[in-house]
């Protein structure tokens, strides 16, 4: 039972990285109807932007996150002039394989300015661990889940009850009537790129401290994010945030129980079996009366 | 107040306005009549900026507003309530009506109390407002159109169809809203195929027939159902 609970922890820690990454995938679909292939680059930049900003310069990790946040702003804005405005009038399989090839491009551009070893973000908290009866957490994995729950409920707060939120919301259920209401296309796509950058980005800078970062790190990323994605029902931003803990913790019981072997590869049979039998994903629902 | 002068639009390269020209004058009630696929909609994208008009020109108040695009325009008190099928159904019937006041959303006060003027024109949707919009049934769901492009606080309203598909129990309940949205002093121009609805609630009819205006006059220079009912008939296909 012990041991359980322990499992059950590890798993929401890495589950809780899952879910900012696929929440901000599922926006970027559900809003943009942009595909994203190169989110897990968002992941593994951010990663990189906080290991360079904490390790070779030195700053607290608050400065830290702060540059995440700018690099990956700047990251967003790049990818929507590319994978949105730039081919928003091509059939979608155009910004998939774009998308593709900007993931590519990225992954190189760090093997070259970075290096292809792997690295892991130095802190202080790394000697700091938390205690729950059972479960041992070191700090830097124990912040995880604290800080995806303030992440994801400030993001769904104000989707829900800010102007921005509201837009965002309504350009994802109807675009031209958004545009009747005078909702700019082109802000609303800045932002959630930006939106989908920065959660992916924090999630890589925080899992930064766990597991090691390397060019390459966001092509398993964002396979995940997508089992997520379909789990959770393609769009829902709830569905996402509840499928990335559920994935997390199947995994980790699935290399605790099973083998260790088939911890990545559990989550792509759980979406077999969904697209199969119920293909909206777990909590993804009909809305339409007509 | 609206006026376009032959204006030719389509998609890409399929033309389906051909040079329309109609005018909407302050203050009036106009219909503009034809089947499907005669460019209604088409007409009704091109004013309110869906659809880039490749020659002619839409003027508002003596402006042409070609080039502004669709977002800009409810800013300028030009707005168009779609069919009733196309409202946010994900979203509250608050959260829906809140959205028509999007360009005007820092004006908080403004928002609230033009919230509680829809409310009291349409109480069934101050009975909804928590609702999800899709779970309105018809004649519910073209209430919150209009009174979401109420909420912009338009001085111009475009109405695209708004009897297709209602029970005429309902129809005759949106006739008298939009009637009652003429007293307010709203400039209206209604697109139908219900001739009946539009003989009853318009002051001036346009007939559109392949892209161009193919009849127009006024409805109380005696325009009978009969007439137009033949004129329908004659070679209309």
């Amino acid at each position: 039972m012990d041991l359980f609970l322990q499992y059950l922890a590890n798993g929401v820690v890495v589950g809780s990285s899952y879910v900012l990454v696929a929440v901000g995938l599922t926006l970027i679909f559900g809003i943009l109807h942009v595909v994203n292939f190169a989110h897990g680059e968002f992941y593994m930049l951010g990663g990189y932007a906080g290991i360079t900003a904490s390790t070779a310069f030195g700053l607290p990790l608050p400065a830290s996150l702060a540059v995440v946040a700018a690099v990956s702003c700047l990251l967003g804005l790049g990818a929507e002039a590319l994978l949105h405005r730039g081919l928003k009038n091509q059939d979608q399989t155009s910004s998939i394989i774009a998308s593709f090839g900007l993931a590519v491009a990225l992954q190189n551009a760090v093997m070259v300015t970075m290096g292809p070893q792997p690295e892991l973000m130095h802190t202080e908290l790394a000697y700091k661990a938390i205690e729950l009866g059972p479960v041992f957490l070191p700090a830097p994995r124990a912040l995880i889940p604290p800080a995806m729950l303030i992440i994801v409920g400030a993001l769904f707060a104000a989707l829900r009850w800010t102007w921005t939120g509201r837009s965002l919301r309504a350009m994802a259920q109807h675009e031209t009537v958004a545009r009747l209401c005078g909702v700019k296309v082109r802000r609303v796509a800045v932002i959630t790129f930006m939106l989908g950058a920065t959660l992916a980005g924090v999630a890589g800078f925080m899992m930064s401290a766990v597991y090691m970062v390397h060019p390459l790190v966001g092509n398993m990323i964002v396979l995940k994010a997508f089992i997520v994605v379909i789990i959770g029902g393609m769009g829902s931003p709830l569905g996402a945030a509840a499928a990335g803990l559920l994935l997390g913790v199947i995994e980790s019981m699935t290399s605790a129980y099973l083998t260790n072997g088939l911890r990545d590869v559990v989550g792509f049979l759980l979406v077999i079996a969904v697209l199969l039998f119920r293909p909206q994903g777990l909590f993804g629902r009909s809305l339409e009366r007509s | 107040m609206l006026k376009l002068e032959n204006v030719v639009a389509g998609y890409g390269r399929t033309r389906i306005l051909h040079g329309l020209s109609l005018e909407v004058p302050r203050g009036g009630l106009v219909a503009l009549l034809g089947g499907n696929g005669t460019g209604k909609s088409t007409c009704l994208k091109a004013i309110a900026g869906l659809v880039t008009p490749q020659d002619g020109t839409v003027a508002l108040d003596g402006r042409v507003i070609n080039d502004v695009a669709a977002e800009d325009r409810t800013a300028m008190g030009l707005s168009l309530v779609p069919q009733g099928k196309e409202i946010f159904g994900g979203m509250s019937v608050a959260e829906n009506l809140m959205m028509g006041a999007y360009h005007r959303r820092r004006d908080k006060a403004g928002v609230a109390a033009d919230l509680e003027g829809v409310y009291t024109r349409f109480p069934r949707l101050k009975e909804r407002r928590r609702v999800l919009a899709g779970m309105l049934s018809g004649g519910e769901r073209q209430m919150l159109s209009i009174g979401r492009a109420l909420m912009s606080r338009p001085t111009m309203l475009l109405l695209d169809e708004p009897s297709a598909a209602l029970a005429p129990r309902v129809v005759e309940e949106i006739a008298e809203a939009i009637l009652s949205l003429r007293d307010l002093g709203l400039t209206l121009l209604l697109v139908e195929q219900n001739v009946g609805m539009a003989l009853e609630v318009a002051d001036y009819l346009y007939v559109i027939r392949g892209g161009r205006i193919a009849f127009e006059r006024a409805v109380d220079d005696g325009v009978g159902m009969d007439e137009l009912r033949d004129f329908y008939l004659s070679g209309a296909h």
